[in-house]
């Protein structure tokens, strides 16, 4: 390895890249984005809140109607003396979106059927409020056949609310609240975040040895630089090139938050309630806190936003409900967390890169890499997929896998760690990729450099192992 | 006068395909070397030995005397047969990169770079992206890259191709300024005029294997036929001498005749110049004929199969 000369390769491809058009806008722009898309986001719930739905109620049974009452978004009106028939056929005309129809009180059964007619799908908020609504009709009814007195108090007794408060216990053994659905959304981020970085760097790696080839300016290369330095010089190259990203967005992000604040006041988060949009320039975590997290911040306003956005749908949250967020997030392991987010974008980064680097070596044009892109892309795939299923359990047997073996562990475990993963399962899979990565890095140097010479054909699968047996 | 590459018995196998059967050649420093041979004949897989592309199954290279190393390619400038820069860099850095890795350091290279431009009248290039230029620009770009270093050996293929004849004549003067200042060139070309031309000496590469190898005026008078251009005055014409000579072809212009005589095998000129002078003609100029490399080649090459 010639060390000056490798620098010398690092340095064209980053300022070739960071010089691009195509970086400055979506260093600058994706920040920008992600705020606009939130307003958007922002303005379509809104809107989605305002409209109502009219139902009109036939109630056949004489039980049910009495409970059916008005919410956010359901008006009930009793339609009762109308003929099921003609309500069905003339929706519109009497101004409702659905028709319920109760059957008349089955005496036997001790029940009723439900049907709702509507002239579009009329949503799970809205079958579960009904369902609910008589099945508490019908409850009432066949308590009420016991014949108990004072029976009005007795049910208003029984009837309970609970909810539940949870608690993560620390390993010092302090307790702490949590909130799951926290968990589940930091976690949701960093297995994305890092699985779509993975991707992106790794296949800009592929395109460019691809363009080298295509552009026969290869030839040139090696005639200078050893093929293996090449390759390892332009994947240091791209993976400077996303951690300069990584940080222009942290601090970009840190910036807009920072004057967001200062123009809003100090006092913004008693507003909460009020104005989601206030909400979403400033909510949840302050600038010193979104930068000891260390990640893509643009994603994460978002999260917190959305974040920011539960909380608010929850119209008339207490403070008790925001407290329990912050507490939340600050009780996550933000350092082990940046530091595993490194650690596995670094590792994850030049075990995939490096594959890719051989797959470009092959073929001379990108479309020529589709098939044999197949063995990168289908670990990558699983690796998404297991993490759909970690956000729901973390602790499940797949999960567990897929953050040990190596093609998926960067991507698995990084949304494990939210949820906190032993530090024995933390090292053993970091040992894994690391040794994986020495592997691969010796077999992809061993095709690249028998692949780049090959000129005006498509290599197949059989070739990279002919190329692999070559001495 | 030592040689800069001399290759020693270099295989070189691509699975079951032999692309080198033990070539020996010596290129002789501050000379030109002629590298000839058919299509597929193994000239570029020789090409990329000598600069270390890819590593012979057996044999062995000596740069300037000694087994060569990685550090000896920043003493060798190539220019490929497929040319390619960067498509979207400009000329400029594109020129410094490949400068830098070839060893020079950013001043050096800015400096050495920016006479060359001043040279070839393309200063204003700089600073224009490789995909705004012509073939024919790159051309010239690509030609500065490989020289701008100073190498000691430069390996050029075809260098000539896509240069219109005002820049091949350009290429051509900067080819034999470089040996005038001392650079040993490694010419690969089908352009055997430009061979006869420049090169001091050749190798002949076919199906894998040297044919022939040496200096160029040499090989000529050695491949040459033993044919002798006799022209003569005469009303009739010679005709061929049992043991002597054979007459290949006489062409008679109004008593002047222009034959192309064989000398047999052992015929001296003198044995067969005496011969004709017994016969009375009359003789204009006796000279021996020297074959043109284009001959050479197709004879050498078609011989092989």
């Amino acid at each position: 390895m010639d060390f000056r000369i490798i620098k010398t390769v690092i340095g064209r491809e980053y300022a070739t890249r960071v010089k691009k058009k195509s970086f400055l806008v979506t260093t600058f722009i994706v920040p920008v984005l992600f705020a606009a898309m939130m307003v958007v986001i922002f303005l379509i719930m809104g809107n989605t809140k305002e409209r109502k739905q009219n139902v009109a109620v036939i109630d056949q049974s004489g039980i049910v109607l009495s409970h059916f009452s008005d919410t956010d978004r359901l008006t009930f009106e009793d339609f009762s003396f109308a003929n099921p028939d003609s309500v069905k056929t003339h929706l519109a005309d009497y101004g409702k979106d659905v028709l319920v129809v109760i059957s008349p009180l089955d005496t036997a059964a001790k029940s009723v059927s439900v049907s709702a007619y509507s002239t579009s799908p009329v949503g799970v908020e809205f079958s579960s409020r009904v369902a609910s609504c008589v099945d508490d009709a019908v409850e009432e009814y066949r308590v009420r056949q016991y014949g108990i007195d004072n029976l009005t108090q007795i049910m208003e007794d029984v009837r309970s609310d609970v909810s539940v408060k949870e608690y993560t216990i620390g390993e010092d053994g302090k307790e702490s609240i949590s909130e799951s659905g926290i968990y589940m959304l930091v976690s949701m981020l960093l297995g994305i975040v890092i699985w779509m970085f993975i991707m992106m760097f790794g296949s800009q790696v592929m395109s460019s040895v691809i363009e080298e080839k295509n552009s026969r300016v290869v030839e040139v290369l090696i005639s200078s630089v050893k093929a293996v330095d090449l390759m390892f010089g332009k994947i240091i190259g791209v993976a400077l090139v996303a951690l300069t990203q990584f940080l222009l967005w942290i601090v970009l992000t840190v910036v807009l938050t920072s004057a967001a604040s200062a123009i809003m006041g100090k006092d913004v988060l008693s507003k909460f309630s009020s104005d989601p949009d206030v909400v979403a320039q400033t909510m949840g975590v302050s600038p010193s806190q979104l930068e000891s997290m260390g990640i893509q911040p643009g994603t994460l306003e978002l999260a917190d936003s959305t974040a920011a956005a539960d909380a608010a749908a929850m119209a008339q949250a207490q403070e008790g409900e925001l407290s329990m967020i912050l507490g939340t997030l600050a009780n996550i392991p933000w350092t082990r967390l940046i530091i595993s987010f490194l650690i596995y974008f670094i590792l994850g980064y030049l075990l995939y890169a490096s594959l890719y680097a051989a797959i470009g070596s092959a073929v001379e044009n990108v479309g020529d890499a589709q098939q044999l892109q197949l063995p990168v892309t289908i670990p990558l795939m699983v690796a998404y997929f297991i993490i759909l299923m970690a956000f729901q359990n973390p602790d499940s047997g797949i999960v567990v896998w897929g953050s040990m073996i190596p093609f998926t562990s960067p991507i698995v475990m990084l949304a494990r760690i939210p949820y906190g993963v032993p530090f024995w399962q933390l090292s053993v899979s970091i040992a894994l990729l690391f040794i994986t990565f020495i592997g691969c890095a010796w077999v992809s140097a061993k095709i690249y450099k028998a692949g780049i010479l090959v000129f005006g054909k498509k290599s197949t699968f059989k070739d990279i192992w002919k190329w692999l047996r070559m001495k | 006068m030592s040689n800069i590459i001399e290759c020693r018995n270099v295989c070189k196998y691509f699975g079951e395909k032999t692309a080198l059967d033990s070539v020996s050649i010596d290129v002789p420093e501050g000379k030109i070397f002629g590298l000839l041979g058919p299509n597929g004949a193994g000239k570029t897989t020789l090409i990329r030995i000598i600069n270390r592309i890819s590593i012979p199954n057996s044999g062995e290279v000596f740069f300037n005397g000694h087994q060569i190393t990685q550090s000896d390619v920043e003493k060798i400038g190539y220019l490929p047969e497929e040319r390619g820069l960067y498509r979207k860099m400009e000329v400029g850095d594109q020129a410094m990169y490949l400068a830098q890795l070839k060893g020079m350091s950013a001043a050096d290279a800015k400096a050495a770079l920016k006479e060359w431009f001043i040279r070839f009248g393309i200063q204003d290039w700089w600073k224009k992206k490789v995909e705004e230029l012509s073939k024919g620009m790159a051309q010239k770009v690509q030609f500065i890259t490989t020289v701008v270093h100073k190498p000691s050996l430069m390996i050029l293929d075809e260098p000539f191709s896509g240069f219109d004849p005002v820049n091949a004549e350009l290429i051509r003067k900067e080819i034999l300024r470089l040996k005038e200042e001392g650079s040993t060139i490694i010419l690969s070309t089908h352009n055997m005029e430009s061979v006869e031309e420049l090169c001091d000496n050749i190798a002949l590469i076919n199906k894998s294997r040297l044919v022939i190898t040496g200096g160029v005026n040499q090989i000529r008078h050695d491949l040459g036929n033993n044919n002798i251009e006799l022209v003569y005055t005469s009303e009739s014409a010679v005709e061929s001498a049992e043991g002597l000579f054979d007459v290949l072809s006489d062409e008679n212009n109004a008593g002047r005749h222009t034959a192309v005589l064989s000398l047999k095998e052992g015929t001296s000129s003198n044995d067969a110049l005496s011969a004709l002078l017994t016969t009375g003609v009359s003789i204009n100029s006796f000279k021996e004929l020297i074959p043109r490399m284009n001959d050479i080649f197709i004879k050498l090459v078609t011989e092989e199969a």
